[in-house]
């Protein structure tokens, strides 16, 4: 009865274009938000590395061959580099100075026995997509963990497959025992074998990737006084700012594995755009919301009269405060709900127009694009609420 | 409940010279139950009267008050119950829903408490003659029509005081006397006062005190 008195003075034209408008906003907020988080999210978990997170060198040119100018970074370059504003941190990888060598265990029944000399290197954990408390090493350990290039791997089961043994999986190479012979390139008695164990593998690095820990004892026991030299840095850049990375490497004359940038330009190229569809978004809900609150106002100065005379018979306030606000809270729940579902539409079309396109971004759902549609419906619900009370209290 | 009006003095009507026994400037004390007339011509302040008393006009000097606090200081909230049991009141404009039926106009009061039953609503409309415009538009009614339903309306709710702003000025003096009598009545009932404001019309009201604006 109270709405039949509240809501008969409507011009109902202006109310459909509000929730038009409404609905566009939601659709495309929780599109965007969804679409900006999978791209971003686009190559995790396959790389050990961190997003946006590549390895460079400087250039090796034929001055540097001949010693004219130097391969390796001073610290006051790194400081550099991680004073620009698209740069998210910077930090040296760290060689062995010592020599090294990774043999299988000759206890080991799976695979025949071999040795090579290898590189190893260490970076910072900050970097790597694996769990911190794994990438530890401290004297005495049963074992260092490592992560080995995945050529290595490949190499491994080439000589296997050459050998007409079974080739080894990922997960087997993960178990197989392996060690490393640590040696002093000065005197070759002082020698140490100690376990190793395959934590992950990485397309990105060509050396073996250790522990910081284990690389300074190394160093500091078999290296002796040799001077480390840091001739790889890793640097992450911030997300959507790829372009600028790239054009610091190109100026400082430094490079990167091409397939690092790759993806790091696609994501690049690719989040800024869902990133301006996004604001667009935000500001077209905003507006809808905005159109809707000026026609709940609009609505309260038609009904004045029915307002203050049911104020005059004895309505408590916030009953008509409720009804009131109650009413467009609904109205923008069934925009939502009909915006979500226009979303999950679009959602089936772009996924199987993204495999297509052969970017395979993760299909399950955003849960942040709904929290965002939460908060927009919350907002909007508190300056519904706010709009009616002032406007029943107008007219007491 | 007991009114007071202390030397109220509306801010409109603060350039006009009115009588000695006048409320406007006065102290009067309107005493639970009693049945008050209120006796003035136009432009003397008998709607300002109205709305000062319930708490709808502020623009006054002096002090109303309710069992002795100054209705000034009641708040939106505080007022829902005043009007829903204390207060029943009959503008001379009616305050009816014009686009609704006479049964809406009146549920729609009658929602609030449900102090009277739909029956007794049609048995009131029946006896001022107009029991069988139910279900018809207040808009489409005429203006003493209006008028009937906007008391029984004002009765249907409980109150201490009933006040009435010229409402029978559209009605014959036959009709203003049975709504005078239905006032009484339920004003026995409750055990309630009333203050009737007219322009010098009498229809042998059965009052207890007459004041003067």
């Amino acid at each position: 009865m109270l709405n039949k008195v509240l809501f008969r003075n409507q011009d109902k034209k202006q109310l459909i274009i509000a929730m038009m408008g409404a609905f566009m906003g939601i659709t495309f907020l929780v599109t965007s938000i969804h679409y900006l988080i999978k791209v971003n999210e686009f190559g995790k978990g396959e790389e050990i590395l961190g997003p946006n997170t590549i390895i460079v060198q400087k250039k090796v040119s034929n001055a540097s061959t001949l010693n004219l100018t130097k391969t390796d970074f001073s610290l006051k370059e790194i400081e550099k580099i991680k004073a620009k504003s698209f740069i998210q941190d910077v930090k040296p990888v760290e060689s062995n100075n010592f020599d090294v060598s990774f043999e299988t265990d000759r206890t080991e029944k799976l695979v025949p026995y071999f040795r090579s000399d290898v590189f190893v290197q260490t970076v910072d954990a900050d970097f790597l997509d694996i769990k911190v408390p794994n990438w530890k090493w401290k004297k005495g350990d049963a074992f260092v963990p490592i992560i080995l290039p995945r050529e290595f791997i490949v190499m491994l089961n080439t000589f296997m497959s050459a050998q007409e043994i079974p080739q080894v999986s990922d997960d087997l190479a993960m178990k197989l025992k392996f060690k490393f012979r640590l040696r002093d390139p000065n005197n070759s008695s002082k020698e140490e074998h100690v376990n190793v164990q395959i934590i992950g593998f990485t397309n990105e690095v060509s050396s073996i990737l250790v522990p910081a820990s284990f690389m300074q004892y190394g160093n500091e026991v078999y290296a002796g006084t040799v001077e480390n030299k840091i001739t790889q840095i890793m640097i992450s850049g911030k997300e959507s700012e790829f372009g600028l990375v790239e054009e610091m490497l190109k100026e400082r004359g430094l490079e990167s594995k091409n397939s690092q940038m790759v993806v790091g330009r696609l994501k690049s190229v690719v989040g800024t755009l869902i990133f301006v569809v996004l604001g667009v978004s935000i500001i077209a809900v905003f507006v809808s919301g905005l159109v809707l609150i000026q026609y709940l106002q609009l609505l309260l100065s038609r009904n004045a009269y029915e307002v203050r005379t049911l104020l005059r018979m004895g309505y408590p306030p916030k009953d008509l405060i409720r009804s009131f606000s109650m009413y467009f809270i609904k109205i923008f729940g069934i925009v939502s709900v009909i915006g979500v579902g226009i979303f999950f539409i679009f959602k089936y079309f772009l996924d199987n127009m993204f495999e297509t396109g052969g970017l395979y971004i993760g299909t399950d759902l955003a849960c942040v694009s709904i929290a965002a549609l939460a908060l927009a419906y919350i907002l909007f619900g508190l300056a519904s609420y706010l709009n009616a009370k002032r406007g029943i209290f107008n007219e007491y | 409940m007991n009114i007071v009006f202390n030397q109220v003095m509306p801010t409109p009507l603060a350039s006009i010279n009115h009588s000695a026994e006048s409320i406007w400037g006065n102290k009067i004390e309107l005493k639970s139950g009693e049945r008050i007339l209120l006796n003035a011509s136009s432009g003397k302040g008998k709607s300002t009267f109205t709305f000062t008393s319930i708490g709808l006009r502020k623009d006054y000097s002096g002090e109303i008050t309710y069992d002795g606090v100054d209705i000034k200081t009641f708040s939106p909230n505080d007022w829902t119950p005043i009007r829903q049991g204390k207060m029943s009141v009959i503008f001379q404009d009616l305050q009816l829903f014009l686009n609704l039926s006479v049964e809406d106009n009146l549920i729609l009061k009658n929602m609030l408490q449900e102090n009277v039953t739909v029956e007794t609503l049609k048995k009131q409309l029946e006896f001022l003659g107009i029991g069988d415009k139910w279900k018809q538009d207040c808009g489409l009614l005429s203006m003493g029509q209006q008028q009937r339903v906007a008391i029984v309306r004002a009765l249907s709710q409980p109150f201490e005081w009933l006040i009435m702003d010229e409402p029978f000025s559209h009605l014959d003096k036959e009709n203003a006397q049975k709504c005078m009598k239905l006032i009484h009545e339920r004003c026995e009932e409750l055990g309630a006062g009333f203050v009737l404001t007219s322009l010098g019309d009498t229809y042998d009201y059965n009052y207890t005190r007459e004041l003067k604006l």
